[in-house]
């Protein structure tokens, strides 16, 4: 079965050269590569296929399409497509679905990879594409974007490289396997580079200036692949190493705390969105053994929260309450946030309970404590009133913002509505049934209650803090300039000056270096 | 010491010095250059590793090395020198695409500064795509 595999993993770069020629082909190329992958996720899923393949010899290459792989497969072919349905009637440059191609082939590649070298390659090549996808519209603003992402991501790798030569240094090999004897200096500048890629803690602080400024459907391939080909190989690499398991789940649980706290005091819906990537990518390095499902379940809802965004065309939260939305934007909004808070019976909740139900002591009281806190974060999304079809606007200034969105957006939002649907067949599907079958009575009883004493904690926290915010704005002058009327009912608006600046270049790389510092000290001391 | 040693920490050296001057500088173009020592402080690392144990290139001509083993006994290792060949395309290409973009930036503000550059945009609530 090995020229399946490699045949798979082929298959969208020559696709990538073949709509290079042939421009008319790559939409269709690129539907044609995501069918394969979810063809092979399935395979991967059900093990029809070998779990280990290894090519050019013991130090070549070695593949892995097993189970561990399987969900993020999935993620990568659903979140390609619908990028590009979404896309389909917009004039686009030739080049947009061909960078497409090669992203979505060099993520499939760092997904199976299990060898270190193939794993650097996969992601610098991850690096370039997604470096290009953001800087192709040329605005300068795109082009500073990509080049600072590119410039951190192109830094840690260099981290990675030399942890990858020192390995070799000391086990004569590159192999995966390897690292479970390995050093605490390896082991930190190996973790510190994908944890950049991962997008966890304050590694990932590069996410939301990226994320509300670039195009937004970069942002959803941002949130929903590119963050996978930067937690699988950790999450491959703790299941080796033992060491690296407490402090991965200690820095996954910090970044879900911070990343839930930042985006409760967040003004602005993407930069509340992309906080919310940096909650829930912690989440998912906590525990390997569901991280991909919380994966799966985070990707779906996060790209098609971005690529609803797209059609909603003021991003401020301060009067998002005023602002009736369509159905057709309401529902999959509605049903994208409500998995990701962890409602049943969405992908998320299932998750989130397999999350807190394995993690031992105290550990998991933090994370049932950070999902009530996630609850609190997407009630703030949650108020918009749903429109009548062809309701007439109530007010010149609602009017505007349909007509807007009406230009803007017209048609079905297909991609997100394609997202949304996954998130909820995919509960009915091999990835979930095993584990709904495995909850009895009693088991299902507990969870349904401990979500709703979450929910309910969640809204309180919300009403709260939206109250809170209210007396601010009643008692003082709203800090920050708004021409809005309606500012500060809905959003906690905190003066940009308190907040502490940590998204400038230098803050980026300062923070990953002392975070490969504080992984050494922590590694290193372990015996 | 041994000389493997000294120069392991020489390249160890020449990589603090690439990201020292990666976090100090202010200029963009500078911050490029400083990976780039970085980047080659990296490669020098694979080299060395290839040649601790000897320097002698192995290499077959038909089925029998064209040194022989007998007179010289301590190749050099090909794994990570093949490995590194990877690397420097992909560094060359990085570089190249951070300079093209770092030109691109200098038509419009020619100093380069970084926190210049940080600055967020002044845009309406609309603005972006």
């Amino acid at each position: 079965m090995n020229p399946i595999t490699i045949a798979w993993l082929l298959l969208p770069l020559l696709a990538a050269f073949l709509a290079a020629l042939l421009p008319l082909l790559a939409r269709p190329a690129v539907l044609l590569t995501c069918l394969g992958t979810a063809a092979m996720a399935l395979a991967a899923q059900q093990s029809w296929l070998p779990d280990s393949l290894q090519l050019l010899g013991p130090l070549g290459i070695t593949l892995q399409p097993d189970a561990l792989a399987a969900p993020f497969l999935l993620l990568n072919a659903l979140v390609c497509a619908a990028v590009l349905l979404d896309g389909w009637g917009r004039p686009r440059s030739k080049a947009w679905p061909l960078l497409l191609l090669v992203l979505h082939g060099s993520v499939n590649s760092a997904i199976v990879a299990a060898d270190l070298i193939s794993i650097y390659v996969a992601l610098e090549v991850v690096g370039i594409a997604t470096f290009l996808l953001l800087v192709l519209g040329g605005r300068r603003r795109q082009v500073w974007l990509g080049l600072r992402l590119m410039l951190v991501s192109n830094t840690v790798m260099l981290l990675f490289l030399i942890g990858c030569g020192l390995l070799y240094l000391e086990q004569r090999s590159f192999a995966l396997f390897g690292v479970g004897q390995a050093s605490g200096l390896v082991l930190a500048l190996l973790a510190v580079a994908l944890l950049t890629k991962a997008e966890v803690f304050v590694a990932g602080l590069w996410l939301p200036r990226t994320n509300a400024e670039g195009p937004l459907d970069v942002s959803a391939l941002l949130s929903g692949t590119v963050v996978s080909a930067g937690v699988v190989p950790l999450l491959r690499i703790s299941a080796e190493a033992a060491s690296l398991l407490p402090v991965l789940r200690w820095l996954g649980i910090a970044s879900a705390a911070a990343g839930v706290l930042l985006a409760l005091l967040e003004p602005d819906l993407r930069r509340l969105l992309a906080w919310s990537t940096l909650a829930q990518m912690g989440l998912v390095v906590i525990l390997p053994a569901v991280g991909g499902l919380s994966a799966l379940g985070h990707g779906l809802a996060k790209a098609a929260l971005f690529l609803l965004l797209r059609r909603i065309p003021d991003p401020a939260l301060a009067g998002w309450r005023q602002r009736p939305l369509a159905p057709r934007l309401w529902w999959p909004l509605m049903l994208a946030s409500l998995s990701i808070a962890g409602l049943p019976p969405l992908l998320g909740f299932l998750a989130k309970d397999q999350l807190s139900s394995q993690l031992p002591g105290a550990a998991g009281w933090l994370v049932t404590a950070i999902s009530a806190g996630t609850v609190a974060v997407y009630a703030r999304i949650w108020g918009p009133p749903l429109s009548a079809l062809r309701a007439p606007p109530a007010s010149p200034q609602s009017a505007a913002a349909a007509g807007a969105s009406a230009t803007d957006g017209a048609g079905a939002p297909a991609g997100a509505t394609l997202l949304v649907a996954a998130l909820v067949l995919l509960s009915a599907s091999p990835w979930a049934l095993p584990l709904w079958a495995a909850m009895d009575r009693q088991a299902l009883t507990g969870a349904m209650l401990k979500t709703a004493s979450v929910f309910a904690a969640g809204l309180m926290l919300h009403h709260l803090l939206s109250a809170s915010a209210d007396a601010a704005a009643a008692a003082g002058p709203v800090s920050g300039p708004t021409s809005d009327p309606a500012a500060g009912t809905g959003a906690a608006l905190p003066a940009a000056g308190w907040r502490p600046q940590l998204e400038g270049l230098d803050e980026l790389l300062g923070a990953i270096v002392l975070l490969a510092a504080a992984l050494l000290g922590l590694l290193g001391w372990q015996p | 010491m041994t000389a493997f040693r000294a120069l392991e920490l020489l390249v160890l050296l020449a990589v603090l010095a690439g990201l020292v001057a990666l976090l100090r500088h202010r200029n963009l173009f500078l911050k490029v250059l400083a990976m780039d020592v970085t980047s080659t402080a990296v490669i020098s690392l694979f080299v060395l590793i290839a040649a601790r144990d000897g320097l002698i290139t192995p290499i077959l001509q038909g089925h029998s090395p064209v040194v022989d083993p007998g007179v010289a006994a301590a190749y050099a290792d090909p794994i990570p020198q093949a490995v590194i060949l990877t690397a420097i395309v992909i560094g060359f290409s990085v570089q190249a695409l951070l300079l093209l973009a770092t030109t691109l930036l200098a038509h419009r503000d020619p100093t380069l500064d970084v926190a210049e550059l940080d600055l967020p945009e002044p845009s309406g609530p609309g603005a972006g795509p």
